[in-house]
C-alpha cells in the first residue's frame, strides 16, 4: 500500500483505494466457493474428479431447478423475509399435470404453456390471500404445501408417470441429446481434421481425451458471453468514474476478471463433454430477466422498498399489496418452470418429487446474502449461494460421504456461512 | 346492546366457534364415533406433542414472529439418543430422561446464544439444525440397529409418558378420573370469579356476572364432558397431565409474570423494550432455551407412544406447532397471542386429523382438506377481526 501512496496525487493509482479487508468481506461467498472447490478437487484419491467435464455439466443440470426456484424465492424474501413453503408441492403438481397431459398425447408446447399457466394461477391464488386478505404468507403457503402435494397424488393416482415425448426431454432434460448441437462444426466439416489427437497444440490445450469431440459452438458462446460481460462492466466502471461515484474500482476489476474467467472455464468444461446444456439456456434466461427486473425496473425496486419499510413505501404512493401479489404470482410461475425442468430431468414424475425444494431455494438465498428481514439481497448473490450448495452436494457425493452426514454438513455450512456474514457486517459498523 | 355484546363475544372467539362447527361436522359424518371415549384419548395422545411444542413455539413467536424449524428434526435426534441410552446401553429410565433433558438444555443454550448474542436470524440458525439433526439421528440409529429403528422402550418409561393414572378396564367408569375433572372444573369456576373480583376491586373493566357465569359454565361443562368420556377409556392418560401441566405453567408465565410480559414487549417493539431496560437478548435466549427443553419433553411423549425411535419420527412437527399457533391467533409478526388460543388451534388441527382418519378419507385428500381448512380458518379469523374494527 505504501508504494501506491508514493504515486503523484494527480495520477491516482487504480489500486490506491484498494482495501483487502473490504474486498474479502464483499466477496466472502465467492472466496468460500473457490476454497470449497479446491478442497474437493485436491481430495486424496479423488484428485480433480469434481472438475471433470461430466461433473461440471451434471452440477448445472442437477441444480437448474434450484436457480429457478431461488430466483422466485428471492423476490418473496425481499418483501420482508416472507417465504413460500408451497413451491415443492407446486413443482410436483405442475409436473404431474404436464406428464399426464403428454401421456395422453397433448402437444408438447401446449403442455408447457399449460404448466406455466397453472403455476401462475396457483401463485396468483396464494398471492390473493396473502396480499388482499393479509393472511400470513407462512400459513397461506403452508396450506398450499399440503393441498398441492395431495392434489399431485390424486392426479398421478399415486404412481409414477413417464414422459416419452422426445422433444420435451431434449429441451428440458438431461439426456445425451439435451444439448445445443455443435452448429459450427456441422457447418465447417473441415474442423474435424483440425481437432484430432495429432494436433499437438490443441490436444495440449484441451486434453487428449476431449479434443476430438470438442464442442466449438459451446466454447464460442462462452467467449462471446465473457466478452459481453467484460464490456458491460467496463462501461459501468467508466460511467462511475465519470460521475464520481466512489466505488472500489480495483475490487470491481478483480471480480470482473474472476467472473469472466469463470464463464470461460465453465464453458470450456462443457465443451469438453457434450456442449451447452439446453437447461442452462432456460436458467440463464430466468436469472438474466430477474437480475434486470430487480435492478432496473420500478416493480423490482418496489420489492426492496416494501421489505425495507412497508409503511413508508405505502405512504410514498406504492400499492404495497400489489407488490406482494406480484411476488407470489411470480414464484408460482417459476415453480411451473421448475416443474418442467424437474420432469424433464427425471423423464417423468413421482408423487414424492419436489419434497424439500423449498428449503434448497431458501438456503440458497440466505447463503447468498439475502436478509431474513427483507429489503436486501441480489440475484448475483443468490447464484453464488446456489452454486456453493451444489458444489458441496456434488463434492460430498464424489468423496463418498454417507447420505446422512451430507445433511449434517449442509446444515453446518449454512450456519457458518451466515455467521460469517453477520459477524463481518457487524465489524463494519 | 345485549345482542351487540354477544356478537362481539362471538367474534372474539371466532376460532372457538370454528372448532365447535368442525367438531359437529365430523360428529355427523362419523356417525358419532368421534365422540367415543377412545377418540378422546386418541385426540390427546396423538396431539400431545402439538400442545407441548406449540407452547414453546408460542414463546418464540411472541418475540417477533421468530420460529424454530429444527424442533422436528431435534425430536428425531433426541429419540435416537433415548434409544441408545435406554435400549442399547440399558441405562435406567431416570438417568436417560435426565441425559436427554441435558442434551436439550445444551442445544438450547447453543441455539439461544447464536440467536440472541451473535444475532444469527432464527430462521437460519434453526434451518441448520433442521438439515443436520435428522441426518445425525438417522446415522446414530443405523449404527445401533440393523432395521434403523430402536424398540421397545422400557415399560416404566412408557408408563410415565403414555400410561394411565389409576388404570381400570375399558368401559368401567374410572372415578379418580371423573373426580379429577370435577376438581379441575371447580378450579376454573373459582379462577374466573376471583379474577373478576380482583379486577373490579382495582377498578379495571371486568366481565358482567352473566358473562362470567356463561364462561365458567361452558369451561366447566367441557372439562366434565372430556373427563367423563376419558373415565370410560381406562382413566386419565399421563400425557394429559403433562400437557395440562405445561399449558397451565405457560399460561401463568405469559399472563402473570414479569418475564412473560417481557416476551410480548420484545415482540411489540424490540427497540422500545431495550430502551426501557428490558434485557432483550436474555429474552431471546430464554425463548430458544425453553423451546429446546420443551422439545425434549415432547420427544418423551412421542417415543413412548410409538414405542420406538425411528428415522421419520418428528417429521413436520415444526409445521404442526407453527400452524397451531397461527390458527390460534398468534401474530406472525410477534407481540400477540395467548396459550389458550394456541390450545384451541392445536385442538382444531387435532380434530380435523382425527375426524378425517375416522371417516378413513384417502390420505391424499386428507392433505388437501387440511390445507384448505387451515387457510379457511385463518381467513375467517382475519375477516371477523377486520369487521370488528
Amino acid at each position: 500500500m505504501s508504494e501506491n501512496r508514493a504515486v503523484s496525487p494527480g495520477k491516482k493509482s487504480l489500486f490506491q483505494d484498494f482495501k483487502a479487508g473490504e474486498f474479502f468481506q464483499k466477496y466472502t461467498m465467492i472466496i468460500a466457493l473457490v476454497v470449497v472447490t479446491i478442497v474437493f478437487s485436491l481430495w486424496p484419491g479423488k484428485n480433480g474428479l469434481i472438475l471433470q467435464p461430466a461433473n461440471v455439466t451434471g452440477l448445472i443440470a442437477e441444480n437448474a431447478y434450484v436457480f429457478v426456484l431461488a430466483t422466485g424465492m428471492l423476490m418473496c424474501i425481499l418483501t420482508g423475509g416472507n417465504i413460500d413453503l408451497s413451491v415443492g408441492s407446486v413443482v410436483c403438481f405442475t409436473a404431474a399435470i404436464g406428464c399426464v397431459m403428454m401421456a395422453s398425447g397433448v402437444n408438447m408446447w401446449l403442455t408447457v404453456l399449460a404448466m406455466l399457466a397453472i403455476g401462475l394461477a396457483i401463485g396468483a391464488f396464494q398471492g390473493f390471500w396473502i396480499a388482499k386478505i393479509q393472511v400470513p404468507a407462512f400459513i397461506a403457503t403452508l396450506a398450499g404445501m399440503y393441498a398441492f402435494r395431495g392434489f399431485s397424488n390424486v392426479v398421478l393416482n399415486g404412481y409414477r408417470v413417464d414422459i416419452t415425448n422426445q422433444q420435451f426431454l431434449d429441451l428440458f432434460g438431461n439426456g445425451k441429446t439435451s444439448f445445443v448441437p455443435d452448429y459450427i462444426r456441422q457447418a465447417m466439416p473441415g474442423l474435424d481434421s483440425v481437432f484430432t489427437k495429432d494436433n499437438a497444440f490443441l490436444s495440449a490445450l484441451i486434453g487428449q481425451n476431449f479434443v476430438a469431440k470438442f464442442n466449438v459452438t459451446c466454447m464460442c458462446i462462452g467467449i462471446v458471453a465473457a466478452l459481453v460481460f467484460v464490456l458491460i462492466k467496463v462501461r459501468k466502471i467508466l460511467v462511475q468514474k465519470k460521475l464520481g461515484i466512489s466505488q472500489s474500482i480495483p475490487g470491481q476489476i478483480i471480480s470482473t476478471v474472476i467472473i469472466a474467467a469463470l464463464i470461460l472455464w465453465v464453458t470450456f468444461k462443457l465443451s469438453c463433454y457434450r456442449g451447452f446444456p439446453n437447461v442452462l439456456i432456460w436458467t440463464i434466461l430466468v436469472l438474466g430477466i430477474y437480475a434486470y427486473i430487480t435492478t432496473k425496473t420500478a416493480i423490482g425496486r418496489h420489492l426492496y422498498a416494501v421489505g425495507g419499510n412497508e409503511k413508508a413505501t405505502a405512504l410514498s404512493g406504492v400499492k404495497t399489496r400489489n407488490v406482494y401479489w406480484f411476488a407470489y404470482a411470480n414464484i408460482g410461475l417459476l415453480a411451473g418452470l421448475a416443474g418442467i425442468l424437474t420432469a424433464g430431468r427425471a423423464k417423468g414424475i413421482d408423487p414424492v418429487y419436489g419434497e424439500g425444494y423449498e428449503m434448497d431455494a431458501i438456503a440458497s438465498c440466505f447463503i447468498g446474502g439475502a436478509s431474513a428481514y427483507g429489503g436486501t439481497g441480489k440475484v448475483s448473490g443468490m447464484i453464488i449461494g446456489a452454486i456453493l450448495m451444489g458444489v458441496i452436494n456434488k463434492g460430498m457425493i464424489i468423496v463418498g460421504v454417507d447420505a446422512n452426514y451430507q445433511k449434517v454438513v449442509k446444515g453446518i455450512v449454512l450456519l457458518i456461512a451466515v455467521m460469517f456474514d453477520v459477524l463481518s457486517k457487524r465489524q463494519k459498523r | 346492546m345485549n345482542n351487540k355484546a354477544i356478537l362481539a363475544a362471538l367474534k372474539k372467539n371466532a376460532m372457538l366457534i370454528v372448532l365447535v362447527l368442525v367438531y359437529l361436522f365430523f360428529l355427523i359424518l362419523t356417525k358419532g364415533s368421534i365422540f367415543s371415549p377412545s377418540s378422546f384419548a386418541e385426540l390427546i395422545n396423538q396431539n400431545a406433542y402439538v400442545y407441548i411444542l406449540g407452547a414453546g413455539m408460542l414463546m418464540c413467536m411472541l418475540t417477533g414472529g421468530n420460529i424454530d424449524l429444527s424442533c422436528g428434526a431435534f425430536v428425531c435426534l433426541l429419540g435416537a439418543f433415548g434409544g441408545v441410552f435406554m435400549i442399547v446401553q440399558g441405562l435406567g429410565t431416570g438417568v436417560s430422561i435426565a441425559l436427554m433433558l441435558l442434551i436439550g438444555v445444551v442445544y438450547g443454550c447453543v441455539l439461544g446464544y447464536l440467536i440472541a448474542y451473535v444475532h444469527i436470524p432464527p430462521w437460519i440458525a434453526t434451518l441448520a439444525g433442521y438439515l443436520a439433526f435428522r441426518g445425525l439421528g438417522t446415522s446414530i440409529l443405523s449404527a445401533n440397529s440393523k432395521t434403523g429403528s430402536l424398540a421397545p422402550f422400557p415399560v416404566d418409561f412408557q408408563n410415565i409418558f403414555y400410561g394411565r393414572v389409576f388404570p381400570t378396564e375399558k368401559g368401567v367408569f374410572n372415578w379418580p378420573c371423573f373426580l379429577f375433572g370435577v376438581a379441575a372444573a371447580a378450579l376454573v369456576v373459582l379462577v374466573i370469579f376471583t379474577t373478576r373480583k380482583n379486577r373490579l376491586s382495582k377498578g379495571y373493566e371486568a366481565d358482567t356476572v352473566k358473562a362470567a357465569a356463561v364462561k365458567s359454565g361452558l369451561g366447566a361443562a367441557v372439562i366434565l364432558l372430556v373427563m367423563s368420556r376419558l373415565a370410560l377409556d381406562g382413566g386419565i392418560p399421563t400425557t394429559l397431565l403433562w400437557v395440562a401441566g405445561i399449558v397451565l405453567i405457560y399460561s401463568f408465565i405469559t399472563s402473570k409474570t414479569t418475564v412473560g410480559r417481557h416476551f410480548y414487549v420484545v415482540g411489540g417493539n424490540m427497540e422500545a423494550a431495550r430502551l426501557s431496560g428490558v434485557n432483550t437478548r436474555r429474552i431471546m435466549f430464554l425463548a430458544y432455551l425453553n423451546m429446546a427443553i420443551l422439545t425434549a419433553i415432547a420427544t418423551f411423549t412421542v417415543i413412548a407412544r410409538s414405542q420406538s425411535a425411528y428415522a421419520d419420527v418428528g417429521k413436520n412437527f415444526e409445521m404442526d406447532a407453527i400452524s397451531a399457533c397461527v390458527v390460534g391467533g398468534v401474530s406472525a409478526s410477534g407481540g400477540a397471542g395467548t396459550v389458550l388460543g394456541m390450545v384451541v388451534g392445536a385442538t382444531l388441527i387435532g380434530v380435523i386429523n382425527l375426524g378425517m382418519s375416522l371417516i378413513s378419507l384417502d390420505a391424499n385428500y386428507q392433505r388437501v382438506v387440511k390445507g384448505f381448512v387451515l387457510l379457511a380458518a385463518v381467513v375467517f379469523d382475519i375477516l371477523s377481526k377486520k369487521r370488528q374494527k
